[in-house]
């Protein structure tokens, strides 16, 4: 069996694992959906037969026949906590959530590894401490305090941007003006996230690249003579670019599962705070679909980034054909 | 002298400013609001409303307080329902452009014991247990003052509410002597010894964790603390409130603290303390067992009429006081508050500003018609009245579908809406005795496409819950023995038993549009506010007789609605 065989075969095996214990995870937690109603409103009977609307009635091999059906067929059914289909759920999420997280973690990592970089070329220089500095402070700070202050400064007391939602109510008309909405109410969260998420990749990029910097082969082209921003570019930023490109890729699965906090301090609907409420209410057909499209992505993300690292270091190419 | 407790110690001049804010805030409300508390309970008229004069209506979801504050602040939404933060109101209060108003609720806080097993099977050190919970001062504390303390099994706002019950004040040396005038003793290390020399072992408190629930974790370490000071060792265990939950199904505990939202019915007593509810998914945590108190609650569950259930909620009140299954600690009062660029909001000490009569009058204190923004905290769901059972659904349905009757919002007695009046009778026959409703429903009255509302829609609507049985109606319809329709205006219904709330069970029931529902493939699926209207291209099938309609649901966003200019208690005026 060859490498990609191989590994394809695995993500196969995790992806069973995942649905298995998806389903077995939520209905061992304690509690259930219908015990977790108080309310003096609903008899004993009351419970029973909201029970059997949910399926729950059934014995557990034949609840898990009909999860793994449904959801080798992508059909999740209907989410107890909100009476909608789950895929209608997450397809009304995703995009809000894709936009903001996928927005914010290139906005973050591009200006995180220009700003380490830069910091990583200039030891010892202000420009080093005040990254060093800012780049601690940025992932210090609460989300929710960032997010609030931005809140009452720029859309309370210079309201330039609005404090809350996706678009305004009620929503201009046209798709020029409707875009632009959209994005003036984007502005602030994914300002607060790149805010939140620069610091980290800065810190990262620079310990990286002084390592890096002071690696013999850097040595070496150095006495060789070669001109200061080939050195970087494509001996320092390459040797580089295999470990940053692997914390990207796995970074992306994130984006899909969303902010809670971010979602609700600037009352976004995303899939961050669907997730959350259906692990704590129990909603086992919501939490089942995203927990395995979550892994879904992650798979996949890990398949794409073996595959990037072959692109990106040919040796890495090399020692799996020599196999 | 009262005093208020702050981190620093105690500050007299504290309680002097709290107590002018609070009657400033009581004053607001009953004095200060534009169209507010206009009428007197007397001369509350529900037939000199109209259909609204607001056009549009939209119902904006924020769901950070932080951020739901700042937008009323600056008049981007009106109407802020439910606050619960004391720094909130507070704020508010000192808005010139805000409001406030302020109602108690049905809203009722309870630390819980298993009765089942020792030490709590001993009704004198429940007793003490309650006796030694400083209410007073832990609503100051925790909610500066914008809740009651709360010393009966059902709030002051209740029409059954019964002040006259054995009361145990906060007073820990006479919680000590109850116990020792009954033979208990104290251990060399202050814990409690009962009569038959067995030592109280460490009981766990159950609460929700601090993060999910802070004022329930705080509340439930000061009981602790309480009863350990009179010689019960407690320690709180904050846990998952899910967790927490299903430990009090299986009944593996031995107190908990939890709040229940009551209604106006005090039926609510017969699920937490009957005997017959000590069952599986029955709502008698406590487990207590009384054979006279389960008397009390039949005849409450069963009562006849208006007159044998005021007897029978004041009996059980009083008989609950003496067996102390848990210790009421406090109330919390609703709070809403209302820009005033807007005038019309019906005010009681039982209704807060943002409620249906409100939105029936409101309009604009200065200048022409504009929309209303009303905050929803949470994203609506499926919008089904079959399922949904969000309080943030059902403050969209509710102002679209209709049920036979209202409440008043001075006195919460039952009043005439779809319905124009109604007969109770009790008939007998070879079953026994059964509860006749006869209902006579308004003429005029037309669903929001245009169609005429008749008995048969009403009729149509209690079969469908009962051949479905729709969960969250199943005790509104398992009663219900046979419907007959005799004309288009007169609905009778039969039940299997006799009691005065099967009138509020069944009449509180929303009315469907059968000419909609019966095309229905699956009510459980069915998501009317995403469907078009079969002959309406401009509506959905979420279709109603009330004096909104709906117009759009844009998911995380608002929900529209426009005011019903033909609603059916009057044309627009």
């Amino acid at each position: 069996m060859n490498y990609w065989n191989r590994r394809i075969a695995s993500a196969i095996l995790v992806l069973a694992l995942v649905l298995v214990l998806n389903f077995l995870l939520f209905r061992l937690m304690p509690g259930d959906p219908v015990a977790s109603i108080i309310d003096p409103r609903f008899s004993p009977e009351a419970k029973e037969q909201l029970r059997r609307m949910y399926g729950l009635d059934q014995s557990l091999p034949v609840q898990f026949l009909m999860y793994v059906k449904s959801t080798l067929s992508f059909d999740f059914g209907i989410s107890f906590l909100t009476g909608r289909p789950v895929m209608d759920e997450l397809r009304s999420r995703v995009p809000n959530t894709v936009f903001l997280l996928g927005t914010s973690l290139l906005l973050s990592s591009f200006l995180g590894t220009w700003l380490g970089m830069k910091a990583a070329l200039r030891r010892g220089s202000i420009l080093e401490k005040c990254v060093l500095w800012i780049g601690a402070l940025s992932f210090s700070f609460p989300s929710f305090f960032v997010q609030l202050v931005l809140l009452m400064f720029f859309a309370s007391m210079l309201p330039v941007f609005p404090l809350r939602g996706t678009l305004s109510v009620p929503p201009p008309s046209g798709g020029a003006a409707l875009l632009f909405d959209y994005l003036r109410h984007m502005a602030l969260p994914v300002l607060s996230l790149v805010l939140l998420g620069f610091g980290g990749w800065a810190i990262y990029v620079r310990n990286l690249m002084v390592k890096i910097l002071g690696e013999d082969f850097i040595l070496l082209a150095r006495a060789r003579g070669l001109p200061k921003k080939n050195i970087l570019r494509r001996h320092a930023f390459r040797t580089m670019l295999p470990p940053l490109l692997t914390i990207f890729l796995l970074a992306l699965p994130g984006i899909v599962s969303g902010a809670v906090i971010t979602e609700t301090v600037f009352s976004l609907h995303g899939v961050g705070r669907f997730l959350l409420e259906a692990v704590t209410g129990h909603d086992y057909p919501a939490a089942g679909a995203a927990f395995f499209l979550l892994a879904l992505l992650t798979v996949a993300c890990n398949l794409l980034s073996d595959l990037l690292y072959g692109v990106t270091d040919p040796r890495v190419r090399l020692e799996r054909g020599n196999r | 002298m009262i005093e208020i407790y702050t981190p620093q110690g105690y500050r007299k001049d504290e309680k002097e400013m709290k107590r002018a804010l609070f009657l400033a805030l009581i004053a607001v409300v009953f004095w200060m609001l534009p169209g507010g508390a206009e009428a007197a309970p007397g001369k509350f008229d529900p037939e000199s409303y109209s259909a609204p004069k607001i056009e549009d209506l939209y119902l904006v979801i924020i769901r950070d307080p932080d951020a739901q504050i700042l937008a009323l602040q600056r008049g981007q939404v009106h109407i802020l329902g439910d606050l619960h933060r004391p720094v909130d109101v507070d704020a508010l209060a000192l808005d010139p452009k805000v409001n406030l108003s302020l109602a108690s609720g049905f809203h009722g806080f309870f630390l819980g014991f298993n009765v089942r097993t020792f030490p709590w099977n001993r009704v004198e050190l429940r007793q003490a247990a309650w006796q030694s919970l400083p209410r007073e001062r832990i609503v100051r504390d925790l909610f500066a003052g914008y809740a009651e303390p709360l010393s009966t099994f059902l709030p002051p706002v209740s029409p059954y509410y019964q002040p006259d019950v054995t009361a145990y004040p906060f007073n820990p040396d006479a919680a000590r002597k109850r116990l020792a005038d009954a033979g208990w003793t104290w251990s060399e290390d202050n814990v409690l010894v009962s009569p038959e020399g067995e030592r109280i072992p460490p009981q766990r408190l159950l609460s929700p964790t601090a993060s999910v629930a802070p004022t329930t974790a705080e509340l439930a370490a000061r009981a602790a603390d309480a009863l350990t000071a009179i010689g019960i060792p407690v320690s709180s265990e904050p846990m998952d409130f899910a967790t927490m939950i299903s430990r009090l199904n299986e009944r593996n505990f031995q107190m908990y603290v939890l709040a229940w939202q009551m209604t106006r019915d005090p039926d609510s007593l017969y699920a937490f303390y009957s005997s017959k509810m000590d069952i599986p998914g029955g709502y008698n945590i406590p487990g207590i067992s009384d054979p006279e108190l389960d008397v009390v609650l039949d005849r409450l569950r069963f009562a006849p009429d208006a007159m044998s259930a005021l007897a029978a909620a004041s009996e059980a009140q009083k008989k609950l006081a003496e067996l102390a299954p848990v210790a009421p600690i406090y109330s919390r009062y609703s709070i809403s508050a209302v820009s005033r660029e807007w005038k019309g909001t019906l005010v009681t000490d039982r209704v807060t500003a943002d409620n249906t009569w409100s939105l029936l009058a409101m309009e604009p204190a200065i200048g022409p018609m504009r929309p209303l923004y009303l905050v929803q905290g949470e994203e609506p769901r499926a919008l089904n009245p079959f399922t949904s059972s969000s309080a943030y659904d059902w403050q969209v349905l509710g102002l679209i579908y209709d049920s036979l009757i209202a409440v008043h919002p001075y006195t919460l007695e039952t009043i005439p809406w779809l319905a124009k009046s109604w007969s109770i009778e009790t008939r007998h026959d070879d079953s026994g005795p059964h509860t006749i409703l006869t209902f006579h429903l308004r003429e005029g009255a037309r669903w929001q496409d245009g169609k005429p509302l008749t008995a048969d829609d009403a009729a149509f609507t209690y079969e469908y819950l009962r051949k479905n049985g729709v969960p969250r109606y199943f005790d509104n319809v398992d009663n219900i023995d046979r419907i007959e329709t005799p004309n288009d205006l007169t609905l009778v219904v039969t039940m299997k038993n006799v009691s005065f709330w099967h009138l509020h069970r069944v009449g509180g029931i929303p009315i469907l549009p059968r000419h909609i529902v019966e095309k229905v493939d699956d009510w459980r699926s069915w998501l009317p506010a995403s469907v078009k209207h079969p002959e309406n291209s401009s509506m959905t099938q979420l279709v109603g007789t009330g004096p909104f309609i709906f117009r759009e649901y844009r998911a995380g966003e608002y929900v529209h609605l426009k005011g019903n200019k033909d609603f059916w208690l009057g044309r627009r005026r």
